[in-house]
């Protein structure tokens, strides 16, 4: 079984995507739990000429920086190539097992990422504004 | 501001992220189109295969219940997924035609980037060595056989039901290994495209097409190193062998000396691989005290050609049994090429092996990021005895 790897952006063209990556998960309150759509994780700042950066979550502050990726990382799209008798059989069981007629297309690469390492720092004398707080209701788990 | 308004700036996208100007921030938010998409993977590519990746000169190759490896033109990775407890927070690029909208927008708003998922880890590349073993296989199945050319009926039913027929995109469906690595391998095997299928002659046939050209070859008083292509396969195949099986015969057991450039080609026997082939026929039967194996082989091996016991390398093994040396047919192509199953094999053959004998039937093993001496230390114990000796290799 063969799947092909194609690339439809056109030669050269593939756009940049980006990555934000922080220890842990992020945890949405109990009331956003199942409608994360469009909520605020939080608030990204480059606070000075430096490849330095910080991430305000809730009331807590991240501190990181860009980072080159060694090896850039594609953003692969499995796309389902449904021939119409096929229709009917992928419909009791939506399953992978059956990749045949699959292609994966690379839509993005990815050679940066905003990485921070650190745990996060409570920002307990700077509560935010109380509307904020509704909306990127978020706290960082560890 | 209300929590219900879904966005509250306008949007940017990665660009916004990764081109952040000092002195500015820029809220990340959950996309509108959130959720696990499964259908989106990430994969780190080495910089140098980005090029044939986006060429679309890559595949990703393997068998329902087979571990996937991606295929380059000449090269075969083994698919790694790495997973990561950290959370990596994707974000896609937005649509043009939107950021131009974000302009007019007034410039209060804080400029949103949206996160599409986040993903669990990223799939690795590791470079592996081509699966290979079971084109030997599929190809065993259904050898071409006498039987074809002479009675049409039976190879017209075979093809009705391809039992044991393979094109080249059956086995590249089949097999984990790269174009240019799956070809080499049908090269090493002495397949022959027949009628579209991928085919190995069996023994018999090889056999006595060898014979019936050696014979042709004093018949016809030719010399060995300059057979004319045209002369050989029009004598072959009026001694009844079909014309591309001919030629096949000749790229097999012979060298090409010169291309003809509008008249024929020049071959030239090749010692080696005619008497190794020759050696083969003696000890089929069995293995033979080395006086009588040598003494008949002697008598095969063609005027002009000077067999050795050193061509033998990797082919045949000695035995010393009380004062005589008995010689028996071990092929390294008999034996699989994964080093585990390769080192398992040959130490149920013999306990011990000195270097001299070992060394033909492990040199071949090729695992990317690891020398000979790795494979060596990896599977094998060594022992020497004294400074002097020679160096003895067993089981670890």
């Amino acid at each position: 079984m063969q799947i092909k790897v194609k690339c439809s952006c056109g030669e050269g063209n593939c756009p940049e995507w980006a990555i934000v990556e922080l220890q842990g998960v992020v945890e949405a309150q109990p009331s956003f739990q199942n409608r994360l759509q469009n909520l605020q994780i939080g608030v990204l700042c480059r606070p000075s000429s430096q490849e330095s950066y910080t991430f305000t979550v809730g009331y807590h502050e991240l501190i990181g920086t860009k980072v080159s990726l060694k090896k850039p990382i594609l953003v692969l799209k499995k796309i389902k190539l449904r021939k119409e008798e096929e229709e009917e059989e992928e419909e009791e069981g939506e399953d992978d097992v059956n990749s045949a007629g699959v292609e994966l297309d690379v839509i993005g690469v990815i050679r940066h990422k905003i990485l921070f390492k650190t745990r996060p720092k409570a920002l307990i004398s700077k509560p935010q504004p109380a509307v904020k707080e509704k909306v990127g209701a978020a706290t960082v788990l560890q | 501001m209300d929590m219900i308004d879904p966005q509250p700036g306008c949007s940017g996208g990665a660009e916004a992220v990764l081109g952040l100007q000092p002195n500015s921030s820029i809220s990340i938010a959950y996309h509108s189109l959130f959720g696990t998409h499964n259908d989106l993977l990430l994969l780190e590519v080495d910089e140098k295969l980005l090029p044939e990746i986006l060429h679309e000169r890559v595949t990703l190759r393997g068998q329902p219940d087979e571990d996937a490896v991606l295929c380059t033109a000449s090269k075969t990775y083994a698919v790694k997924f790495v997973g990561s407890s950290n959370s990596l927070f994707l974000i896609p690029p937005i649509d043009k035609k939107v950021s131009d909208l974000c302009k007019t927008k007034d410039d209060n708003n804080m400029v949103v980037a949206s996160v599409i998922k986040v993903a669990p880890g990223c799939m690795e590349l590791v470079e592996v060595a081509p699966k290979l073993d079971k084109l030997k296989l599929l190809l065993s199945q259904n050898p071409y056989s006498f039987s074809e050319t002479s009675d049409m009926d039976i190879s017209e039913e075979k093809e009705k039901t391809g039992i044991g027929l393979y094109r080249w995109d059956d086995l590249v469906d089949r097999l984990q290994a790269s174009d240019e690595e799956l070809r080499l391998g049908l090269q090493s095997l002495s397949a022959i495209e027949i009628d579209g299928y991928w085919r190995i002659l069996d023994d018999k046939y090889t056999n006595t097409i060898l014979n019936m050209l050696l014979h042709n070859v004093i018949l016809n008083d030719w010399s060995i190193n300059a057979l004319k292509e045209d002369e050989v396969v029009g004598v072959l195949e009026t001694d009844g062998f079909p014309r591309n099986i001919a030629t096949h015969c000749l790229q097999v057991y012979c060298c090409k000396v010169d291309e003809g450039v509008g008249v024929c080609s020049t071959w030239k026997l090749d010692e080696r691989r005619v008497c190794v082939h020759l050696a083969r026929e003696i000890l089929k039967e069995g293995k033979l005290k080395i006086e009588i194996f040598m003494e008949k082989w002697m008598r095969k091996v063609p005027d002009g050609m000077h067999a050795s016991f050193d061509m033998l390398e990797g082919e045949v093994l000695t035995e010393k049994l009380g004062m005589e040396t008995w010689v028996y047919s071990f092929s390294v192509s008999s034996l699989p090429s994964t080093p585990a199953e390769r080192f398992s094999l040959l130490f149920q053959e013999r306990a011990k092996w000195e270097w001299k004998d070992l060394q033909p039937y492990v040199r071949d093993l090729k695992v990317p990021g690891l020398s000979s001496e790795g494979l060596l230390l990896k599977y094998t114990r060594r022992t020497q005895p004294t400074m002097d000796a020679e160096p003895i290799f067993s089981a670890r």
